[in-house]
């Protein structure tokens, strides 16, 4: 495949793979016929090799490709953008914030320049300021999915996990069928102890996509846990009227599956974890530890 | 008072980690003998690129990382953490957490957190690691590590700094596979990485 179907590719996974980008790059960059009469690609893979520059340092190479960008575009709102983006990889934010603040003046709809002034907060640490700016921004496009996305990140960051997870319910409402988000919801829940939610959701995981071994681990791990939790509460005699919710708790055991359930998921779990780690020849220690793993 | 020494091994997986990812934070395991209250860094098992302030996938690598290290006739010396941000080198509440979870495991463990800057830096023949000891119900930052012979941490040997500068150069953080990586792919053994075991002892 050519360099530039190959950076074409990268384009659009939107993968961040700067040495890459920088090494295709280098002999179409060194000989710029290559490049102009390539179609109209020329001026995406100069923007795509300018932001590769920026990740890995190199400066000077990103600035002589914003000349190149600049002279071709004088007016361009897309290329003022890029200015801030090396004003920011050169360490000055005042001049980044400046730039950006005057795209969105002239037009306040700039998605891009807006998410930047977010990120730049982001970059110099100011996480709550981020956040309220990020909140700001979802009320006028609540159906930007990773816009909340970023937001649970925010969150995370700042340990404020209840946030996170109604950012990742947001996102669940836009996108119902990825499980990788169902994945992330189901993480958020475990680690604020609701097994209740954490368990549906590895569940939602696993339905929605085959032989996955993280929701396979979530699965097992929870369904343990919550039948551990079962078992102790009705051995310390806490049923008779109350509801069995014990005070170290933060779910109710009453909305979780009957035992012959879990102990079923528990099983098919171990099965499945156990028959893809031996299709996938996983290495000895790996397979050795999920055994162990297994029989805790 | 405990005494940590760190391995060449150790130590460059712990920067090779964090290389990979330099947009997210990263955390894992240190490995090490024991002796009596001397422990020995050998070795580090690299847990999570993704969502390290969640706790169950953790919960699971930690289990399975305590029954491979007894395989081997070692204990989890410790935890490292690189942050997102290279100017954060204190623990943030997950990390001081996470750390805590490891001294139900070994009461002795220390905490790591990667200063990236330092590293940049080359500075003064210390590693870019800033170690912290639990005491007095909380993670205390020990700034003078590294700095004296025959202090509480110390290098195995100067190699360990110049074998990890050499592999960040040539980008060997390639070969460094987490248990993130493994749930991804089950064929990746996190929990050795053997292949970059061998290029660390060659380089």
């Amino acid at each position: 495949m050519s360099s530039l179907a190959l950076l074409a590719e990268i384009r659009q996974s939107s993968e961040r793979r700067p040495y890459e980008v920088l090494k295709l790059a280098e002999p179409l960059l060194n000989s710029s016929n290559q490049l102009t009469s390539a179609t109209d690609d020329a001026w995406l893979v100069y923007e795509q090799v300018f932001l590769s520059a920026l990740d890995e340092g190199q400066i000077d190479l990103a600035k002589a490709l914003l000349h190149i960008l600049h002279s071709r575009f004088p007016s361009s709102q897309r290329v003022k953008r890029l200015y801030g983006l090396v004003n920011e990889a050169a360490g000055h934010p005042d001049e980044s914030h400046k730039l950006y603040s005057e795209v969105v003046d002239k037009d306040p709809t700039n998605v891009l320049a807006l998410k930047r002034i977010i990120a730049l907060l982001k970059a110099e640490g100011k996480m709550a300021l981020a956040a309220n700016e990020l909140v700001g921004y979802l009320d006028t496009h609540g159906n930007d999915f990773e816009a909340w996305l970023e937001l649970s990140h925010i969150y995370l960051g700042l340990h404020m996990y209840r946030q996170a997870a109604f950012c990742l319910e947001e996102v669940i409402l836009q996108q119902p069928a990825n499980h990788y988000f169902h994945l992330c919801y189901a993480e958020i829940n475990y680690s604020m102890g609701l097994l209740d939610i954490a368990l549906k959701e590895y569940l939602r995981v696993i339905e929605l996509s085959t032989d996955n071994v993280r929701g396979f681990y979530g699965v097992k791990l929870t369904a343990d846990r919550i039948i551990e939790l079962l078992s102790s509460s009705t051995r310390s005699g806490s049923g008779g009227g109350k509801s069995r919710r014990d005070a170290q708790m933060s779910f109710s055991l009453d909305n979780v599956p009957q035992m012959p359930v879990l102990e079923k998921l528990s099983q098919l779990a171990t099965e499945r974890l156990v028959a893809t780690y031996s299709a996938n020849k996983a290495a000895s220690a790996p397979t050795k530890a999920l055994e162990d793993w297994l029989k805790q | 008072m405990s005494e940590y020494t760190l391995s060449s091994q150790a130590y460059a997986k712990a920067i090779l980690h964090s290389a990979k990812y330099p947009w997210a934070a990263v955390h894992g395991l240190f490995l090490g003998e024991k002796n009596g209250s001397k422990f020995r860094l050998t070795d580090a098992v690299p847990l999570a690129h993704n969502w390290t302030q969640l706790t169950p996938m953790f919960d699971v690598a930690l289990q399975q990382v305590q029954q491979y290290a007894s395989s081997k006739n070692l204990v989890i010396a410790g935890y490292y953490v690189a942050y997102e941000n290279p100017d954060t080198t204190q623990l943030s509440a997950s990390g001081a957490l996470f750390a805590k979870s490891i001294l139900a495991i070994n009461p002795e463990a220390a905490a790591f957190v990667v200063d990236a800057k330092r590293f940049k830096a080359r500075e003064d023949g210390r590693p870019a690691l800033v170690p912290f000891v639990y005491a007095g119900e909380q993670w205390k930052e020990q700034p003078k590590a590294f700095g004296d012979a025959k202090g509480q941490f110390v290098l195995e040997n100067n190699q360990a700094l110049t074998t990890a500068r050499i592999l960040v150069e040539e980008r060997a953080e390639i070969g460094i596979f987490d248990f993130d990586d493994h749930l991804d792919d089950v064929s990746l053994d996190w929990l050795q990485n053997n292949v970059l075991n061998e290029r660390i002892r060659t380089a």
